[in-house]
């Protein structure tokens, strides 16, 4: 790995570890770790939409999905958390795999269409399905994670909004790693090939409904350990949480992020989450804020924040110096 | 029984012809543009809100109402056009668009809680609430018969405007390939926000006679606008004729679903029909002859 | 001489402005949360209780109850789970109150009575009927309103003697509310020997009744038709049956039957097809007692409106408040004590005694009326 990726990866750790010392009270120490949670949910959308360039309007569902089930799993079998955790994953990341072998044939707005559909068939299970998931009774009282208690150290307990967010926040890292790996390799390539051109694509021999599948497999997985986490956090699950609005919430991140790159979403992510939050005395403002961003980014700056990043970097005086010193060596 | 399932029937065309004259514009933008307007149903729920200021607070007449929500529709579907989906064109992005009306569709729509509130509007039309006895026991208010009947005109309208006109033509023309209609000397971008215009303005129509009967608020165009997707997509995009079945499809398979099942799950029928058709014919269940590259 | 009675008199205003300005420090303050819903479907409830609580605090801060003086910040609950937690959180984290008003919405109600037993802080809720509101028994929740079972078990018992119902049809919203009261109803009414022809629960999304009501109408006779949902998809249930021949606001023979969560005004706005409605409020406006008729008075002054339910049952929780104050009570705790000692407390609404769920368990809180053909309700002197 070059050295300034390794240096970043560093001071994103840094950042997590410090946040929680700057930010003591509960209440924004849980908005901190919904900001977490929407980066992972950012990201795993990024990855389908952005690298794959597969119209997704369905993630909500996968994230809703993963809630659940980690829900139901430790609420009425007593499963662990960490093991209700993982097959929230597996369980959100198939169901992805399967939209994507559905829609395989599909593209652009007609996938969307689709992924709409799936989103909507999901929260009318969700809801209708009473006697599985009490439907819009809502589950109450959710715990965090267990305790994790490690030998000589004092019990770490998620209770506390502090480690919550650190446990979050981690995850979050670690996810961004994994995809920045995989995006890095040949895999991330044959991605970025097949949302450019699908059919010439395909003529290199890439197979292209194979790693679609993949694509939404691994975003929607990501997408299902934020839906565990969420349910943990907040402690209540209704499935009006995961109406289709919350679709084009994170795509609003994405977009305004911008797609394609994979820090981009999370900024956005980080900006549309704390926003309305400082923006609460404004009320409903602030989703109008939300949709006007959406269509002025997509209007005239299509690659959203990093394209913004790109075009302001070389004008800052040291990068100007030292591109102008790279010149004339 | 029998007298259940006709009114069932009645039931499921009142609300599938609503469902046509929405459906219908966004079938137009997609066969003319090849692009999706997801604040189509932001423009339904501005028709309605439009026709009820204009009855109650201005005092007009409600069948009038209906041909001002017409022009306002109008109106927002030439701004949309011109200041979204033209400038996007020049970029030739395919999926840009769609992003961009998700975005006009969240502002509008919390725009307009902002204006109107969350309190939901009761919109009674002086026809709302008048009950026409039918044999059988079945019945239908006059509201639904003006809907039926504006809903019938209106298509039949449209119809001819396509087949027989030159403008008509010209759209389809447009429709087949823009570049060769552009070389026989017709104007794209003209037929392009002209189809727009004629879009949105069915879509404010449609909203000033759903008022009545929807519970008015700011979603109101939302409940409607996702079994319209379904519907366009059933019937096939750009296909009129297989919007007009498909609609009148859904609103039965809502009604009789209501009848027999569970109000609360007219959605999943609907939606699995939808899946089920873009998994084995996905140009629409209307077979029509059209070059697709789905 | 002078000079030393002008001293005097310096000191003596300057130790009279002194001791005036400590009394005046001494003033104490009870901080009041307000969750309630001031956006979403259910923010017709938010405006209303806004107004009862104003008024409220405007006549008890005009002498202080125990020197205390009273304060509240509202926050927005929007009806939902999900709002209400947030809300709640930011209520408690930083306005830190000594006691918390609210919901309306039993989802919302449930959402928030976990945060405030975390954080020891006293819930009075005056609007959620789920029984999971207080059954459980929890410490630090408190109930005016009767709950569900209470409501639920006497309609239905009325239906079934008073207006002779044999068959109801169950109309209601999928909340933990709606679904909740259908089920008390419809047990009720079954163990005293009635049908239930029918069990038809709508999202809130349902907009068209159309279907509803036409399938309601194929049932047969039916008597009564007990209705929980909030008031836009109300009206048009209202409406719809009307349209459908089947309730006596459009020929038929049924009656719908109600509870609190239908405002004032709602008459006006569904016209003839609500003849005949008999539902549950928690506000006679033709009870004679002088604290009703008061109330009644300086609302009207203040608002120039007429006072609903909404608007009694929020102003009965601030008096109820600086009853308990007034009693004692200065700190969450000792708020909470003073609380579920009350046994005697008298409001707009009726009176107050808390079981050990802290229910309040006085039958006065239910009052009848029925819908006129004038639109106007008539009190039905059922309880």
């Amino acid at each position: 790995m070059y050295s300034g990726r390794r240096v970043g990866y560093l001071i994103a750790a840094a950042v997590i570890a410090l946040l929680p010392l700057i930010f003591q009270d509960s209440y924004w120490r849980t908005n901190l770790t919904v900001c977490a949670i929407t980066v992972m949910l950012a990201i795993g959308l990024d990855f389908i939409l952005g690298y794959a360039g597969q119209l997704n309007l369905g993630h909500c569902a996968f994230y809703g999905i993963g809630a659940y089930a980690s829900t139901l799993l430790i609420t009425r079998l007593g499963v662990p958390f960490w093991i209700a955790f993982a097959c929230a994953i597996a369980l959100a990341g198939a169901a992805g795999m399967a939209l994507a072998m559905f829609a395989v044939r599909l593209r652009g707005h007609y996938l969307a269409i689709a992924s709409l559909a799936f989103a909507v068939i999901v929260h009318q299970v969700l809801l209708n399905w009473i006697s599985l998931t009490q439907g819009p009774l809502g589950i109450y009282g959710i715990r965090p994670p267990p305790p994790i208690a490690l030998p000589g150290l004092p019990v770490i307990s998620f209770a506390n909004a502090g480690n919550m967010f650190y446990l979050v926040a981690g995850f979050a890292l670690l996810f961004y790693f994994l995809l920045d790996q995989i995006l890095r390799s040949p895999i991330g390539e044959a991605l970025t090939a097949i949302r450019e051109d699908e059919v010439s694509a395909a003529s290199f021999g890439i197979n292209c409904a194979g790693w679609k599948v993949f694509a939404f497999g691994i975003g929607s997985a990501v997408a299902g350990a934020a839906g565990a986490f969420y349910a943990s956090l907040v402690g209540t699950l209704v499935p009006d949480a995961f109406i289709i609005t919350e679709s084009f919430t994170i795509l609003a991140m994405v977009i305004v992020g911008g797609m394609g790159t994979l820090l981009g979403p999370v900024c956005g992510a980080i900006l549309l989450t704390v926003l309305p939050e400082l923006l609460r005395g404004f009320g409903d403002l602030r989703l109008v804020l939300y949709g006007a961003a959406l269509t002025l980014v997509v209007l005239f700056m299509p690659g959203g924040m990093a394209q913004a990043a790109r075009l302001i970097r070389p004008r800052l005086p040291g990068v100007r110096a030292k591109l102008l010193h790279d010149r004339a060596a | 029984m029998l007298a259940v399932a006709v009114q069932q029937a009645i039931n499921g065309v009142v609300f599938g012809s609503l469902y046509v004259l929405v459906a219908l514009g966004l079938t137009l933008i997609y066969g003319v543009l090849v692009q999706i307007n997801f604040a189509h149903a932001d423009i339904v729920t501005i028709g309605a809100f439009a026709a009820y200021f204009f009855t109650y607070t201005l005092g007009g007449n409600y069948v009038a109402s209906i041909g001002v929500a017409l022009l306002i529709g109008a109106a927002l579907g030439w701004l949309i056009n011109a200041s979204i989906f033209a400038p996007l064109r020049e970029r030739g992005s395919e999926l840009l668009p769609l992003i961009a009306t998700i975005g006009v569709s969240v502002l509008l729509q919390n725009a307009m809680l902002l204006w109107f509130g969350p309190i939901p509007y009761s919109f009674d039309s002086p026809y709302s609430n008048q009950v026409i006895r039918l044999p059988g026991g079945t019945f239908i208010t006059l509201q639904n018969l003006i809907i039926i009947a504006v809903s019938t005109v209106t298509i039949a309208l449209l119809y001819g405007f396509m087949r027989f006109t030159f403008m008509g033509k010209a759209l389809r023309a447009v429709a087949q390939d823009r570049e060769t209609a552009g070389l026989m000397g017709i104007n794209p971008n003209a037929l392009i926000m002209l189809t727009f215009v004629i879009a949105s303005a069915l879509a404010g129509m449609g909203g000033a006679m759903l008022g009545p009967i929807l519970v008015l608020t700011p979603f109101a165009g939302t409940s409607v606008i996702v079994k319209a997707f379904a519907i366009v997509i059933i019937g096939g995009f750009g296909n009129v004729a297989g919007t007009i079945i498909a609609g009148l499809l859904v609103g039965l398979i809502e009604s009789y679903t209501t009848q027999f099942i569970n109000p609360g799950l007219t959605d999943i029928v609907v939606f699995t029909l939808l899946l089920a058709v873009l998994a084995l014919r996905p140009t629409g269940l209307i077979a029509e002859k059209r070059e697709e590259n789905v | 001489m002078r000079k030393t009675s002008l001293c005097i008199a310096v000191a003596a205003i300057f130790g009279l402005s002194v001791a005036t300005s400590c009394a005046y420090a001494q003033d104490k303050l009870i901080k009041i949360g307000g969750l309630f819903p001031m956006s979403g479907p259910g923010s017709y409830f938010g405006v209303q209780d806004k107004q009862g609580i104003e008024l409220a605090l405007a006549e008890m801060n005009k002498t202080g109850v125990n020197g205390y003086k009273f304060e509240i910040q509202y926050e927005d609950s929007a009806c939902g789970p999900l709002p209400a937690t947030q809300a709640g959180k930011r209520l408690l984290d930083q306005y830190k109150p000594q006691i918390v008003l609210g919901e309306e919405c039993s989802d919302a109600t449930l959402a928030i009575m976990p945060l405030m037993d975390e954080a020891k802080v006293p819930f009075l809720n005056a609007g959620s009927s789920s029984i999971k509101v207080t059954d459980p028994g929890n410490p630090w929740t408190f109930r005016i309103m009767p709950n569900e079972v209470m409501q639920g078990v006497d309609i239905a018992t009325n239906a079934y003697k008073r207006l002779n119902a044999r068959s109801a049809v169950l109309l209601y919203e999928n909340t933990n509310a709606g679904i909740g009261n259908a089920k008390v109803f419809g047990d009720t009414f079954k163990s005293l020997g009635g049908q239930v022809l029918a069990d038809i629960g709508f999202g809130r999304d349902v907009n068209d009744f159309t279907a509803i009501a036409t399938r309601i109408a194929g049932l047969g006779k039916v008597d009564v038709i007990p209705t929980y949902t909030l008031e836009g998809q109300g009206l048009r249930i209202t409406q719809a049956l009307a349209q459908a021949g089947v309730t006596k606001g459009g020929g038929g023979g049924a009656i719908q039957l109600g509870t609190i969560w239908l405002p004032f005004g709602f008459e006006q706005k569904a016209g003839k097809a609500a003849l005949g409605y008999v539902r549950i409020v928690q506000f006679d406006p033709t009870d004679k007692r002088e604290l009703v008729q008061n109330f009644i008075r300086s609302f009207k002054a203040k608002y120039n409106q007429e006072p609903t339910h909404l608007n009694a049952h929020a102003y009965d929780q601030i008096l109820l408040i600086a009853d308990v104050v007034r009693r004692g009570g200065k700190d969450p705790q000792s708020i909470r004590d003073t609380l579920a000692a009350t046994k005697d407390f008298h409001g707009v609404t009726g009176s107050v005694e808390f079981d050990k769920h802290n229910q309040n368990i006085r039958m006065d809180t239910i009052h009848y009326m029925e819908t006129l053909p004038d639109l106007s309700w008539q009190a039905l002197a059922w309880n």
